[in-house]
């Protein structure tokens, strides 16, 4: 288990390497930081832009090649993923990035799964009832509503929520109040009003997809031969697709999992907009839009290590519940 | 039967099931009604739809909700119809158990064996130790003979074959030594030696625990060799019931009668035509009026119309009072006074004659050769790693095969799943000249198969039908498009093409003012002529039929045969088939060759193969084979080879057939050296014993010691029960034994 691991992690370095370089280049050669530079007032000339860009290893004049066998360089040799054209240093800011967008989406997708796997089960041990018929059909709303509106909703719903008790209870933007004052539990509770509606908002709008799938995987399963199999040997029909029916229709939907949880800690762009919660996923944006080769590199190869991270997670949870596929 | 044996284990009434359909309300089984006694064994026969394995599923309360169950199901005397499914687990898995049809799918998947065979401990007696059920589970694997059962408990299903997936279900099923155990269709899915294999475990686990066992199959000889009583179901109803010997022997229902005649055999030479029994089952959907075999009976008359015959004791003295309650002779038919034993059944049926072709005067060696193999190979590497492969053996599909097919005459190869048979049927039509040997097609060679033309030329000689004849059909697509097709591709004019399928139309027996439907407006066998008129629009020599038969009920498999064989004989036709079903084989081919692990073991003249086989595997295969006929059935000696197939990991290097061969396990060890070492060349007379027997002129083999002894481990009979001064002094049943 443990050499198959190691294995699946040197290819997917490998990958992560190949696809980071390419980034690498096709930033290089298309953001122009030095065409941005030009619109500040005063405009400063273009050796004051050359020379600043240089002291930032951001040199335009060298060719993609030298410049990345710089980059590389330093990644290599001092962790180092170099600088914005503000200055900043992309490490530092990077830190920050993914804290912020994991602390807005861990809780959040914890309950995602949760809730749309116990209510894909729940649905569809009762297919075509009443509650199947009402939670199927809000999943496939939510499925259809764009993001960013659903969490406009939400945001409007705690808004009036608050003008009605005329009292502010939930916060709809920002990760906490600046300059509060008072003990843990004022801090507490600060962070609490912060993360309700975003949490409760990106829950609302995930559950469908798993609810969908698990549903689906277990009705496949529901009426398979092994189950028959069971109840022939004194299983109930519900103590069989327990037992039997639910594993077995997990097998797929733990693989889906394991793929969609790095997805939103690394792309997460409307939430975190909407929300304003500074995360990689608005990071990655504004530096396309700010011309910001280092950091939309530093934001590419994140996410590919967040995926391949997600993959081998994927193979380890199909493991763990598929004998199948057990390696030896 | 009629009065209800008060000894009896398992007893149906009336019983009824009704399902919704979007058609309507389908009236699965109608009036179902039997007894079995403890240790016996009861044959329900009866074709796709006849509401067998329905009866099967009411009495184990295991159908969906929405069916509607009436009538009574009493175990022990116990009603178990409209028992809660919490009340009727407790006896499900306990008193009545159930073995299924499809053994790779019945277990559940990422459980390992032995938590699958405690759970069925476990349910039921919830205080056992733990070590007590591993013991017991332990118990139940060898008794089902699978090696190795200690170690084996923690092996997951899809580490099995099919036919120790089935053993381990029969372990389930037997965990609790139930007193009734069902077993629908249990070898359907199986190869016949392990068909043969599994029959055996059944009957041992029948003698350990006296269980009374209700066999579900649609296979006659099955039956035969199992059954104590046999009830035969039609349409929902059972339309004759009485002792195996009754049915047999002396069926009084005209549908029994064709059922039996509709069964090819594999211990008979004679060139007799198949019983084609005429039309399909009724559409259960709306309630027959009369007899609901009236519209397909030879012997109907005004009366079978005027509402259903009741099941009524049969016949004249010498069955009256014969055996109480159940095994009493009963039919369903007005008619039971015209059929009977001095009935013969191919005149009652309108038997066609049996065909004859202006080849079959011509010796062999003067017809021209139409296809022709000459040392064809399939290797496939096997391989392992994602990035760099490394070879790390081959499979051997196809290992050296010569053979040649002559006009007007049928080649059958056969063997069980795996040994190749497909893969030579698909080298075949591959035309393509960096080809491992040589194939040559009317003379064509696929070494000269460079240009389109060539291929083209060779396609015209040689067509196929195939296996499932649903599948084989475009759905979208009406007959008449089905076989322009081919005839358009062929470059026939538009007026000509009409005139040509309305000729084909009419050649395979289906009505020509049917070609503008669709295939799903036709029954299976209809769809298998349409196949079969598809093959042989461009009237090519050679037809290839891969399992032509194999998806369709007897009764109208012998339709297609005795179509096969009269086209044969009409356009001189040659056949090249691929087939499982050796008693079909034996039917409708000249020759055959039997394949193992991709080699030819045997070929020759039909006959000579069946009745005179040298080589292990051959005898093996034939002794496997049930045949319908219960006297012959009980009293025939079986070879029950061990084991699957062999891994193409570790193919011995001699001769491939040796890790099961039950000849090789008789001999010396200093004899068995040669088997290890060489392998057996395919000849006339490899053997030692030269001339002992002389062999036919067609039979060649591959073995050094052909006729000789079988290791008494795998050779198995049973004393016929009722036959009492047979064997009388061998021991009931020479246990099998598992592989060490």
């Amino acid at each position: 288990m443990f050499r198959y691991l190691a294995k699946r992690t040197a290819t997917y370095l490998l990958m992560i390497f190949l696809t980071t370089s390419a980034g690498y280049f096709l930033a290089v050669s298309t953001l122009q930081p030095a065409l941005l530079e030009q619109e500040r007032i005063p405009r400063p000339t273009p050796e004051q832009v050359a020379n600043s860009f240089r002291l930032k290893g951001l040199d335009p004049t060298l060719s993609p090649w030298e410049r990345y066998i710089d980059w590389l360089t330093a990644i290599v040799t001092r962790w180092d993923w170099g600088r914005s054209p503000n200055g900043a240093l992309i490490n530092a800011e990077f830190g920050d990035r993914v804290w912020i967008s994991t602390r807005l989406f861990l809780a959040a997708v914890v309950l995602t799964l949760i809730i749309g796997v116990a209510l894909g089960v729940y649905t569809a041990a009762r297919q075509y009832k009443f509650q199947d018929r009402v939670i199927t059909s809000y999943s496939y709303l939510a499925y259809i509503i764009p993001a960013p509106i659903a969490y406009f909703l939400v945001q409007l719903g705690a808004i009036n929520l608050n003008d009605t008790v005329g009292e502010r209870i939930f916060f709809v933007t920002g990760i906490s109040t600046p300059g509060l004052d008072g003990g843990a539990w004022v801090r507490f509770v600060d962070m609490l009003a912060h993360y309700a509606v975003p949490t409760l908002a990106i829950t609302l709008v995930g559950w469908g997809t798993y609810q969908i799938a698990q549903r689906q995987y277990l009705l496949d399963n529901v009426n398979a031969d092994f189950v028959r199999t069971a109840r022939a040997k004194g299983l109930t029909r519900n103590q069989a697709i327990t037992r039997h029916a639910l594993r077995v229709s997990f097998i797929p939907v733990a693989q889906s999992i394991a793929f969609t949880i790095p997805a939103i800690f690394a792309g997460g762009f409307f939430a975190e907009k909407i929300f304003a919660w500074p995360g990689v996923g608005s990071w990655s944006i504004d530096a396309i839009a700010l011309q910001d080769v280092n950091a939309a590199t530093a934001t590419l190869a994140y996410g590919s290590v967040i995926f391949a991270i997600g993959a081998i997670l994927a193979d380890f949870a199909t493991t763990l519940v598929d004998p199948r596929v057990r390696v030896q | 039967m009629s009065g209800g044996a008060s000894n009896a284990v398992l007893s149906v009434r009336d019983l009824n099931v009704r399902f919704n359909s979007e058609d309507g309300v389908v009236h699965a089984v109608r009036g179902c009604g039997f007894d079995i006694l403890p240790g016996k064994t009861l044959g329900i026969v009866g074709e796709s739809g006849s509401g067998k394995s329905v009866t099967a599923l009411a009495a184990m309360g295991l159908l969906p909700e929405t069916a509607e169950v009436t009538g009574s199901v009493r175990l022990d005397g116990k009603e178990l119809l409209g028992l809660s499914d919490k009340a009727m687990c407790r006896h499900r898995g306990n008193d009545i158990a159930m073995v299924f049809q499809d053994p790779l799918s019945s277990l559940t998947p990422v459980y390992s064996v032995g938590q699958q065979i405690i759970e069925a401990l476990r349910i039921h007696h919830p205080g056992m130790s733990k070590q007590a059920m591993a013991a017991r589970a332990v118990e139940l694997l060898s008794m089902v003979g699978v090696p190795g059962p200690r170690d084996r408990l923690k092996a997951f299903p899809h580490e099995f074959s099919g036919g120790m997936r089935q053993r381990v279900l029969i372990a389930i099923a037997m965990a609790n030594n139930p007193r009734v155990l069902i077993a629908d269709e249990p070898t359907t899915a199986l190869d016949v030696t392990i068909q043969a294999q599994v029959l055996e475990v059944l009957h041992t686990a029948q003698d350990e625990t006296g269980a009374a066992v209700v066999m579900i199959t649609h296979d006659l000889g099955v039956v035969a060799g199992m059954a104590d009583d046999v009830v035969v179901m039609y349409a929902g109803k059972p339309v004759e019931t009485g002792s195996a010997e009754d049915i047999y022997y002396n069926p009084r229902m005209p549908y029994t009668m064709g059922l039996l005649g509709a069964v090819p055999r594999v211990d008979v030479a004679d060139k007799a035509s198949l019983v084609p029994i005429d039309g399909i089952p009724p559409n259960l959907v709306r309630p027959p009026a009369g007899c609901s075999f009236a519209p397909r009976c030879p012997l109907a008359e005004e009366a079978c119309l005027q509402g259903e015959p009741e099941l009524l004791p049969v016949g004249g003295p010498e069955e009256s009072g014969a055996l109480p309650g159940s095994g009493a002779h009963q039919a369903a038919c007005i008619r039971t006074d015209a059929v009977g034993p001095g009935v013969d059944v191919h005149e009652l049926f309108h038997a066609p004659p049996v065909p004859v072709s202006c080849f079959d005067a011509v010796p062999r060696q003067e017809r021209r050769t139409v296809l022709e193999l000459r040392d064809v190979r399939k290797h496939f590497p096997l391989t392992k790693g994602s990035l760099i492969k490394r070879r790390i053996g081959t499979v051997r599909a196809v290992d050296g095969l010569s053979f040649d097919i002559r006009e007007g005459e049928c080649f059958s190869i056969v063997g069980e799943s795996g040994c190749g048979k497909t893969t030579t049927l698909l080298e075949i039509m591959e035309f393509n000249k960096d080809q491992d040997g040589e194939v040559a097609i009317g003379g064509l060679s696929n070494k000269a198969a460079s240009d389109a033309r060539t291929r083209g030329a060779m396609r015209r000689e040689l067509q196929m039908v195939f296996q499932d004849p649903t599948g084989a059909l475009d759905p979208r697509f009406t007959v008449f498009e089905v076989l322009s097709e081919p005839l358009e591709n062929a470059g026939m004019a538009k007026p000509a093409v009409r005139k040509r399928i309305m000729e084909l139309m009419e050649l395979v027996g289906l009505q020509p003012d049917h070609v503008n439907r669709f295939p799903n407006q036709f029954s299976g066998g209809q769809r298998q002529r349409i196949g079969i008129a598809r093959a042989l629009a461009v009237n090519p020599r050679l037809v290839v039929l891969d399992e032509p038969v194999s998806a369709l009920d007897v009764s109208v498999q012998a339709g297609i045969i005795n179509l096969l064989d009269k086209l044969r004989a009409e356009l001189g036709l040659s056949y090249l088939m691929v087939a499982h079903d050796l008693s079909v084989v034996r039917h409708i081919s000249n020759r055959v060759a039997v394949m193992y692990a991709g080699k030819i073991v045997e070929i020759g003249h039909v006959d000579t193969v069946f009745d005179h086989p040298r080589h292990p595997y051959t005898r093996a295969l034939l002794s496997a084979i049930p045949v319908p006929d219960p006297r012959l059935e009980r009293t025939r000696e079986r070879i029950i080879l061990r084991g699957d197939l062999p891994s193409p990991l570790d193919a011995p290097r001699g001769c491939n057939f040796a890790t099961r061969c039950p000849v090789f396990a008789a001999l010396p060890a200093a004899k068995q050296e040669k088997c290890l070492t060489a392998v057996p060349p395919l000849g006339p007379e490899a053997g030692l014993q030269a001339g002992e027997r002389a062999a036919g002129p067609d039979q060649q083999f591959a073995c050094f010691f052909p006729d000789g002894e079988i290791d008494a481990d795998m050779l198995v009979f049973h004393e016929a029960s009722d036959l009492p001064d047979l064997r009388s002094t061998t021991p009931r049943t020479e246990k099998m034994k598992g592989t060490p």
